[in-house]
């Protein structure tokens, strides 16, 4: 069941993560893309864990431009891939 | 990063390929080159952008950047060239269409490959100052294709042949133009203003100067004046439909230097139909139209105030100099307020009320009313008939509104003074024949002139209206305590006049009748028992009598007579025929107002209660009175008093400016005195301009007189001259 106003960013092992649209839209990259049209963005170089971790964190970031401020946490091995993506992805 | 001892770190390879193939970037850009291609191509949804984007990333992070750039920057040139070739070969109209049309495309296509490029743009084109992927693409646009010669003179010859079709009166695609001039500015302010604004302004500066030479040959004023309105309105709606909105001050600019500004004086000299005959004809939307179109011009509007205010004074200076109004002063002055009427009304509905026209207007009037020596007094006698008889029956609203303009009036006065003479003496008369209309309207007019010259200026008048109502009291006095005692005698009213008030009256000669004498005997005693050590003199040539008559066949008449008249006709009560010279010697009245006083009495038709041998109309020494029996009006009460207050004869004006002067030698010394008091030393020029800025609520002295007046007080001791320099003086204490 897709809802409207979702799309769905499919990691390098083929791992699909449904989230919506505004979250994606954080990433100016994904935003600009014309995949938005169809719904979906494949990373083939992104690894699932990390893709995941991406999503949470756009996720967090509408969170705190709302005004709930939290803590977003990272566990440290990932912190090196994970420099990586945001500066693929304009995040 | 917080060192967790917990789990030791593992550091992955990196899951991104890594680089071995050397051919590596070639590929990568043969990738993208291709993408480009079919961008231009619309064949865009084809691609995964991911990808591209992911290979774009690729190349810059390994330091392809380079590559990438000149790479994009020769692709896209290419692309543009041939887009620039087709848009060539279009035929005639459709020229701009297919512009406009790949313009869009290419905004379109640029998007796309920015968004592709993106991570260039964020990251190698900052470290290497290179142009971003967005602005490269309007210049390259810019240079390949609006500036390719053969197409920057033809799109500027196109847009401006539809700006000209459009001004004769066709209509041209607007959507289409405007798309094109955002083009223009998108590419730049300086590519707008160079590539079209400029010549579009050049070109419309030749259209409307051509256009407003046609037009001045052929319409009148007004009718310019329209048509200028109507271009101006055009080039303002063109900017809003399809220019830039800072070209609208530009173009506004150009029409106003060509259609108006080149035109400016021919336009206000136009003959027939100029600003002069718009005054008189009241034209007031042309001259309202004139005014907004010549206020965007400079020195417009001071042209016109200029014609104006020159016309203004030469219509008064007219009116002032015309004999035949000054005959009649009263007619004069509502010609004047009918004048001030006039501009007043053209001033608020056609100039918007605008204070420079104002005061223009103000500065006229005091110039061409002081022309005349005479206005002080004409004024006054305009106030004068207004309150005798012009505001019976008028609404106290209206007589406010009269009484108001006539202080305008009286504020451009320069000789202030003379008017206050002229008015004591009217008022005089007015409170003494009690011939006031209103004495409301009197009181407010005492009021205006307070508070515009000063307690100063009217505690006289004011004076003058105290003596009234304390003449009544003492009356009513005077007939309580005496009433019995008169039983048949005259009935007498009298009004005691404080000589400081009162406009001075030489005293004349007159000898009362017996019957008078008795009353006013007993009046005398009674007033002098009540204030002590004042003295009263009777001033027969002011006072009026009702004398009852009988006529040759019993006709019982009452006449309304100057005193004068009244001692004259008591004479014939005791005789029939009366020479002139008897009548003189009885009673002693003077010679020039016996003669007048005997003219209203004999000569005038329908008020001849005297018969005069011979019958001539003016008054001879050798002349025979007899009392006329036959005499007859359709009134009981008949009036033969002397006449309301008239204009001057020349010598009398003449003795009033006389006096006029006289009293403002001692007002030009006070002033003179009160400055050097205070300033201790001062040279000439300055004390004759201090003493002129003091004075000139009243009158305007003469540096003549200023200097007279200066001697007489060094004379006197008041001030010296200084030893060393002849112009300074010092105050002496």
């Amino acid at each position: 069941m897709k809802r409207k106003d979702t799309v769905k960013l499919i990691s390098a092992e083929e791992m699909e993560f449904i989230i919506d649209k505004d979250a994606a839209m954080v990433s100016q990259t994904i935003g600009g893309f014309a995949e938005m049209e169809l719904g979906e963005v494949t990373f083939p170089e992104i690894s699932a864990v990390i893709l995941e971790k991406i999503c949470q964190y756009f996720y967090w970031a509408l969170q705190y431009s709302r005004g709930k401020e939290t803590e977003f946490h990272i566990e440290p091995e990932l912190t090196l891939e994970l420099m990586m993506a945001p500066n693929y992805l304009h995040t | 990063m917080s060192a967790q001892k917990k789990k030791a770190f593992q550091i992955e390879a990196f899951k991104h390929r890594v680089v071995v193939d050397p051919k590596y970037a070639e590929k990568t850009w043969k990738i993208l080159e291709h993408a480009i291609h079919e961008i231009y191509n619309h064949n865009a949804s084809g691609l995964s952008f991911e990808e591209l984007y992911r290979n774009a990333y690729n190349m810059v992070l390994h330091k392809f950047g380079e590559k990438l750039y000149s790479g994009l920057v020769t692709t896209m040139t290419s692309h543009l060239k041939e887009i620039s070739n087709s848009i060539e070969a279009a035929q005639g109209g459709l020229f701009l269409d297919e512009l406009n049309r790949k313009w869009a495309e290419h905004n379109k296509a640029l998007q796309m490959i920015r968004d592709i490029l993106m991570y260039m743009d964020r990251t190698f084109i900052p470290n290497t100052h290179k142009t971003p992927v967005h602005e490269l693409g309007l210049n390259l646009w810019r240079d390949v294709v609006i500036h390719f010669h053969a197409i920057q003179s033809r799109l500027q010859a196109i847009l401006l042949e539809n700006v000209r079709r459009e001004r004769s009166g066709e209509v041209i695609d607007r959507g289409l133009m405007r798309s094109i001039t955002k083009m223009l500015m998108d590419l730049g302010p300086s590519v707008y203003q160079d590539d079209f604004e400029k010549h579009f302004l050049e070109v419309s500066a030749d259209f409307y100067r051509l256009e407003s030479q046609e037009f001045i040959e052929s319409c009148d004023c007004g009718e310019y004046l329209k048509k200028a309105e109507r271009r101006l309105n055009e080039e303002i709606e063109r900017v809003s439909h399809y220019l830039d909105t800072r070209s609208e001050v530009k173009i506004t600019n150009v029409v106003e230097t060509e259609m108006i500004e080149s035109h400016m004086h021919r336009l206000v000299q136009m003959e027939n139909s100029g600003l002069i005959n718009m005054i008189v004809d009241e034209k007031f939307e042309d001259l309202g139209r004139m005014y907004c179109l010549f206020r965007q011009v400079s020195n417009g509007l001071v042209l016109i105030r200029d014609v104006m205010t020159s016309f203004i004074r030469d219509t008064g200076k007219q009116l002032i100099t015309d004999p035949e109004r000054l005959k009649d002063p009263v007619d004069f002055v509502q010609h004047l307020l009918d004048l001030k009427d006039k501009y007043d009304k053209i001033i608020t509905s056609a100039f918007r009320n605008d204070k420079t026209f104002q005061n223009a207007l103000n500065s006229s009037f005091e110039y061409f009313i002081n022309l005349n020596s005479r206005s002080p007094e004409f004024i006054s006698l305009f106030v004068d008939d207004k309150l005798r008889k012009g505001l019976r029956g008028v609404t106290e609203e209206d007589v406010e509104l009269v009484l108001d303009k006539v202080m305008m009036l009286f504020r451009y006065l320069q000789e202030k003074d003379v008017f206050e003479k002229y008015y004591k003496q009217h008022l005089a008369k007015r409170l003494l024949s009690g011939k006031s209309v209103s004495d409301d309207a009197e009181r407010s007019l005492i009021v205006k002139l307070k508070t515009e010259c000063g307690y100063q200026f009217t505690s006289k008048l004011e004076g003058m209206f105290t003596d009234m109502k304390t003449s009544q009291d003492t009356m009513q006095g005077f007939h309580a305590s005496h009433g019995s005692d008169i039983g048949d005698g005259p009935m007498l009213s009298v009004q005691v006049l404080t000589t400081g008030s009162w406009p001075t009256q030489p005293i004349t000669t007159c000898n009362l009748p017996a019957e008078i004498l008795g009353i006013c005997e007993k009046f005398r005693n009674y007033y002098l028992g009540t204030h002590t050590g004042r003295r009263l003199s009777w001033q027969t040539n002011m006072g009026t009598a009702d004398l009852k008559a009988t006529f040759g066949k019993g006709q019982k008449h009452e006449l309304n007579v100057s005193t004068y008249q009244m001692c004259v006709l008591m004479l014939f009560n005791d005789a029939d025929r009366l020479s002139y010279k008897e009548i003189e010697q009885v009673t002693e009245i003077p010679t020039s107002d016996l003669k007048r006083c005997l003219q209203s009495l004999a000569c005038v038709k329908g008020k001849n209660v005297l018969r005069k041998e011979p019958m001539s109309k003016d008054i001879a020494d050798t002349d025979t009175f007899l009392f006329n029996d036959k005499y007859t009006s359709k009134f009981f009460k008949v009036k033969i008093g002397t006449v309301a207050a008239q204009r001057e004869s020349e010598p009398e004006n003449q003795e009033t400016r006389q006096r006029v002067e006289e009293d403002r030698k001692p007002q030009i010394e006070a002033a003179i005195v009160r400055i050097m008091k205070a300033r201790r030393v001062l040279d000439h020029n300055n004390i004759v301009a201090e003493v002129t800025k003091q004075l000139q609520s009243r009158f305007l002295p003469n540096p003549v007189v200023i200097k007279k007046r200066i001697e007489s007080l060094i004379e006197r001791e008041f001030l010296e001259r200084d030893k060393g320099d002849r112009k300074l003086y010092r105050y002496l204490a």
